[in-house]
């Protein structure tokens, strides 16, 4: 009795020595169209962003930030590369291309595409995941800028008193005098508040920073 | 060798006793085995290559290529003599008299069969 389920599966092997390649090309073309899809989508993504700026986060954060985004950037220009170099790939380069190199040569081929692949997907996935820390980070690290001594967005202000000047974030201003929060700095370890009274200040005027 | 035969086109499986001796190579990286023989059929002279499935990459360091395991059991081999059989459809993917056998494939340390 003929088994021909045997002799089909047998040339149904055959078959795909052959077209293995092409299979693993289509495959390819389809993973490189499917990442580049889905860096696309950071993008789509960042149309909700808070921050569109580093600029007033503390400096070991702006660092981090810089270097997530740096390295995320790395990682996605070296997975494109290698999803386009496992859609086009260069078989037979470098090999005599007779019979037995030829089919060994379709089998490395078809192994350097499945590797290319692999790295591929995984340098995407982690640019995609760093792309992602380094925005969210921007959202939740507090802006020194505005946000230093807990006020966030109150104005800075001049206050000219006849004691002298008070430069610093407006906290409070009633009949009693003026508060004003100081930054750190010029001899101050941390930010203070300072009040002027109502009695001697003289002006007050508003200032981008102090 | 036994002249080829122009036999009538038939799917049909050849009995193991009456199979002439065939040989089984393979190749130096291990990677695909080589089975030629004649056909017991139409005596025609047939060779075929079986390749390791690749469709995936390495798991070993930078993906470096695992040697396959040996083989073990036997190869179904089918006629592709060339010969143009009569009575073979015109549909069909086979290049030969149709006929096919199983080929035993031999110990990796051992002799022949």
């Amino acid at each position: 009795m003929s088994d021909l389920q045997k002799k089909r599966l047998a040339q149904l092997g055959q078959q795909l020595q052959q077209d293995q390649l092409a299979v693993v090309r289509r495959q390819a073309e389809g993973w490189r169209n499917g990442l580049a899809g889905l860096t696309g989508l950071v993008s789509v993504v960042l149309v909700l962003k808070g921050k569109d700026s580093v600029t007033g986060m503390p400096e070991a954060w702006r660092w981090v930030c810089a270097a997530l985004l740096a390295i995320a950037f790395g990682l996605l220009l070296f997975g494109a590369l290698r999803s386009v170099q496992a859609a086009n790939g260069e078989i037979g380069a470098g090999t005599w291309l007779n019979a037995e190199q030829l089919f060994g040569a379709v089998l490395d081929e078809v192994e350097r595409t499945q590797r290319a692949l692999a790295t591929a997907r995984r340098c995407t996935a982690a640019g995609l995941c760093l792309i992602v820390a380094g925005v969210f980070l921007g959202w939740v690290v507090p802006d020194t800028s505005a946000a230093g001594t807990g006020t966030a967005g109150a104005p800075s202000v001049l206050v000219t008193s006849a004691g002298g000047t008070v430069c610093g974030q407006l906290v409070l201003a009633d009949a009693h005098g003026v508060v004003v929060r100081e930054p750190a700095g010029k001899g101050r370890p941390a930010a203070t508040e300072v009040t002027v009274p109502a009695g001697s200040v003289r002006e007050v005027v508003p200032v981008a920073s102090c | 060798m036994a002249e080829h035969r122009l036999t009538h086109f038939r799917e049909v499986q050849t009995d193991p006793a009456t199979n002439p001796a065939a040989t089984v190579e393979r190749s130096p990286d291990g990677r695909w085995y080589t089975v030629s023989g004649a056909c017991p059929t139409c005596h025609g002279r047939t060779v075929s290559r079986v390749a390791h499935g690749v469709l995936g990459p390495g798991k070993g360091l930078w993906g470096a290529r695992p040697s396959p395991p040996p083989l073990t059991g036997v190869l179904t081999v089918y006629c592709m003599c060339g010969f143009p059989h009569p009575a073979r459809p015109d549909s069909s993917p086979d290049t030969g008299c149709g006929a096919f056998w199983d080929v035993p494939v031999p110990d990796p340390g051992g002799a022949q069969p």
